[in-house]
């Protein structure tokens, strides 16, 4: 690209292809590093970021494609091989040891050194290494006590001390301070004056102009562009992330907006989001969109009592409520559908019959406790015909279903509590198109028939199609509540990504 | 896991399709295993079918064949109760102390069946409301339960009971049957119902498989696993109760180390150690199982020991046997599928 041709590239992949059963993760994507360079990967979530520098460091192994170091073939089949290569990789959480001290962090998987810990030699080594750093950090301070920058630059000491060629780093200022990011930056730039090479995955916008040389966009598991920080600029980037074909998705139909059902105002829970307020509608579908860490999920969370909100007020159906419980929020006719069907959704090895009838279990028994069956069978029947769960019987275990008739059978568990808000969370993630489309269709019929729904996804295109209005976080905050007209891909995703200037008009209507 | 829970009535189906899903499952096993042992037995000693000496083989183990129901309970639940024996102990030795002061017998026995009940809420307090694990919690318990009971009864023995608590543990009330048998037969029936049929046991197995799921779906989880330690609590001291009678004199070690022998009922009975699945049904065939194996070898003069090594191997085999099954089954229809696939290809 624009680097001069004498400096030879240290990593190269070459149209890497990867697939998990029914998802192409990653389809032809190519990516080169060169020595001293920080090249930042951005895209959505899903975009194949994760799959592509876990096939760096070994943790997958590509189905097509080849990895070439300073040139030729090389196999990197795990963890340890990868770090013999000289790859090693920080994530947003570091890995390092509370109870042992700086400079034991440092030389934790050295097994070069001899059997006996030379320890004063080791403490030097440490210093030294931190001092070229420019860090100021007493080695010999536990690591239990350290802030997340500081455990970051630990981890950063280590990776130099194994003499690392390619330091990836996904997502390393997620829980930083605006201080901190600017001090781990600084390390950045020690580091690529060293000669390495640095991929930092981000999704900060600002961040990523501000320390990446090239910058690489990904989408759908597709490589789609990479400019030099020169040629960049925001909307580009954000078109590239977003733009895709936008015809494979289903399309709500305007109905017609009914009765207020409930407002929210001002809730948060400490630590986790704050001061998130909306109001819905019977028969609306309120799309809720972010990337991962926008704490969407812990908004319908506290609206269905797993985790109370400890601030604000929800106002149900004009009366002051308390949420509590999920018992609560069943009695007062709120449901929530988890994205994870199989810790949180679905009991597997139970049949179709019993995992719908048990939220309402109560409904089922007769006056001293005991399960009236054929309700319960006919209760399930019923959803198999209305949702078309396809199955040999409605006894059979629901772990023998396909992913997308387990999230049909989670959906008839959750409307046969007959919500009047019901919460959705990443309804169609890992099912088929067909099946998707159909629960598209459901949730605009639930709408029609005068269900609020929330929506989370972090489908874009899914969120656009089917929600009346959107309410974008970003960490833990709100950051707009756009109509059905305003709201685009590039003006969910500027204000997902905290991009000031597109967000504004997006924060000026939330206002209102 | 699934091989069990296709052994839980599924709503609505026909008798003979239950029974026969049953016989292919662990259950199945159990029975047909049962079946031979018997067999074998009746050869060994001519009169060894009789009403009698099955009533005596359930008696000689009454007092842990109860506990085994709510344990059974419990195990499905995803917990377990180590400390049932010593609630066992310190229930019959505060009865003993109580009545050798001078207390009523009935008040004492009334007392000692509440002490039962305390030490199940506090068992239940600490892993249901507190969220400590039990295995800990009522590892802790079994030692200070039995320490406390030790405390009443120091090293003595205490007898001397009224003649018709002691005729209670020995004598038969109906027909041939002692009061103890029929008292097991009723709280089984009742345990049966309960766990197969209602809400509530449908709400143990839920928590079993998945803590999660269930509490995301409305079930009072802390409930249910409280009430399960409360139950498990009033069965013991109503078990030591009825093994004071049984024995006409009480210890500080009554019942120590059945926690073992109980556990084994359980776990061979086909109810996953991980929670989720088994029935009772299964329970009593390895109930039965275990009762004529050891029966059995006595007769042919084996020793104490070598059936409690035995025993051991059933148990290995328990916990392999579902798991080979499930195997075999994911086997089977794997390669049906290849076939399928085939057929669609060509």
């Amino acid at each position: 690209m624009t680097q001069t041709p004498i400096i030879k590239p240290v990593l190269q992949m070459v149209d890497i292809s990867k697939r998990f059963d029914a998802t192409q993760a990653l389809e032809g994507v190519s990516l080169t590093l060169y020595p001293g360079e920080v090249h930042a990967l951005i895209g959505e979530n899903g975009a194949g970021k994760s799959t592509l520098i876990k096939i760096m460091t070994g943790v997958h192994r590509p189905d097509t494609g080849e990895i070439l170091l300073d040139g030729k073939p090389a196999q990197v089949r795990n963890s340890q091989e990868a770090q013999t290569l000289g790859i090693a990789a920080i994530y947003q959480e570091p890995m390092v040891y509370p109870d042992l001290n700086v400079a034991e962090n440092i030389f934790i998987s050295h097994a070069d050194r001899g059997p006996v810990v030379r320890w004063g030699k080791m403490y030097e080594d440490a210093r030294e290494i931190l001092a070229k750093l420019d860090v100021h950090l007493d080695v010999k301070m536990p690591a239990r006590g350290l802030t997340l920058a500081a455990q970051q630059a630990v981890e950063i000491a280590k990776a130099i001390s194994l003499k690392v060629r390619v330091l990836i780093m996904d997502e390393p200022t997620a829980s930083l301070s605006q201080h901190e990011v600017a001090q781990l930056f600084k390390l950045v730039r020690s580091l690529c004056r060293e000669g390495v090479a640095v991929l930092f995955i981000g999704h900060r916008l600002e961040e990523v102009f501000s320390i990446g040389d090239r910058i690489t966009v990904l989408r759908d598991g597709k490589w789609i562009s990479t400019r030099t920080r020169a040629e960049v600029t925001r909307d580009a980037v954000i078109r590239d992330m977003v733009g895709r074909d936008v015809k494979d998705f289903f399309a709500k139909g305007k109905g017609a907006r009914g009765e207020l059902l409930a407002t929210v105002r001002g809730l948060g829970k400490t630590g986790v989001f704050s001061d998130v307020s909306f109001d819905i509608y019977r028969g609306e579908v309120l799309g809720f969109a972010g990337l991962i860490g926008s704490h969407r999920t812990d908004v319908a969370l506290a609206l269905f009592g797993i985790e109370p909100a400890d601030a604000g007020e929800i106002t149900f159906e004009g009366k002051t409520v308390k949420i509590q419980s999920p018992e609560d929020a069943l009695k007062l006719g709120v449901a929530y559908a988890s994205e994870d069907r199989r810790q949180l959704g679905l009991i597997m090895p139970m049949s179709i019959v019993s995992n719908i009838s048990l939220p309402m279990l109560k409904q089922y028994l007769n006056p001293i406790g005991l399960i009236r069956s054929r309700q319960e069978v006919a209760t399930a029947e019923k959803f198999r015909q209305r949702l078309n769960i396809r199955t040999p019987s409605v006894h059979s275990d629901v772990a023998r279903l396909s992913g997308g008739n387990q999230q049909k059978v989670m959906l008839s568990k959750w409307l046969n509590a007959e919500p009047k808000l019901l919460i959705l969370d990443e309804p169609t993630r890992g099912i088929d198109v067909g099946a998707k489309a159909e629960v598209h269709h459901m949730i605009s019929d639930l709408a029609n028939q005068g269900i609020a729904v929330i929506m989370i996804s972090s489908d874009l295109p899914e969120v656009l199609g089917m929600s009346d209005r959107v309410l974008v976080m970003r960490e833990g905050r709100q950051m707009a509540v756009l109509d059905r007209a305003d709201a685009s891909e590039e003006s969910v995703m500027a204000a997902a990504m905290g991009h000031a200037e597109l967000a504004q008009t997006a924060e000026q209507k939330a206002a209102l | 896991m699934s091989a069990n829970q296709a052994a839980m009535p599924a709503a609505g189906e026909s008798f003979l399709s239950v029974a026969w899903r049953r016989l292919k499952s662990w259950e199945g096993l159990l029975l047909v295993m049962l079946l031979l042992i018997l067999v074998i037995n009746s050869t060994l000693a001519p009169g060894y079918l009789t009403i009698n000496n099955q009533i005596n083989l359930f008696i000689l183990s009454i007092e842990k064949i109860m506990i085994a129901l709510v344990m059974t309970f419990l195990i499905i639940n995803g917990e377990i109760d180590l400390s049932a024996p010593s609630i066992m102990g310190l229930a019959a030795c505060v009865s003993a102390f109580l009545f050798s002061r001078g207390t009523n017998f009935a008040t004492a026995l009334v007392i000692a069946l509440c002490v039962g009940l305390a030490c199940g809420i506090f068992n239940g307090f600490w892993i249901a409301r507190v969220g400590l694990n039990s295995l800990v919690v009522t590892l802790a318990t079994q030692i200070s339960y039995r320490g406390l009971a030790r405390v009443f009864v120091e090293d003595k023995s205490i007898g001397k009971f009224p003649e018709w608590f002691n005729r209670l543990g020995q004598q038969d009330l109906i027909g041939p049957f002692p009061f103890a048998l029929l008292l097991f037969f009723f709280l089984f029936a009742v345990a049966l119902v309960i766990l197969q049929y209602s809400g509530f046991g449908r709400q143990v197995y839920v928590i079993g498989n998945s803590k999660d799921v269930a509490r995301f779906s409305g079930v009072k989880v802390p409930r249910v696993k409280f009430m399960l330690y409360v139950a498990s609590g009033l069965m013991a001291a109503l078990a030591g109760l009825l093994l004071a009678a049984r024995f006409g004199a009480v210890r500080g070690d009554l019942a120590a180390g059945y926690e073992l022998d109980i556990i084994t009922m359980v776990l061979l009975g086909g109810v996953s150690i991980f929670g989720g699945s088994g029935t009772l049904y299964g329970v009593f065939l390895s109930i039965m199982i275990i009762l004529n194996v050891r029966n059995g070898m006595g007769l042919a003069g084996l020793s104490g020991h070598f059936q409690t090594g035995v025993i051991g191997v059933l148990l290995i085999f328990s916990v392999l046997g579902p798991n080979m099954i499930n195997r075999a089954r994911a086997g089977v229809s794997r390669r049906r599928m290849q076939a399928e696939l085939r057929k669609r290809a060509t």
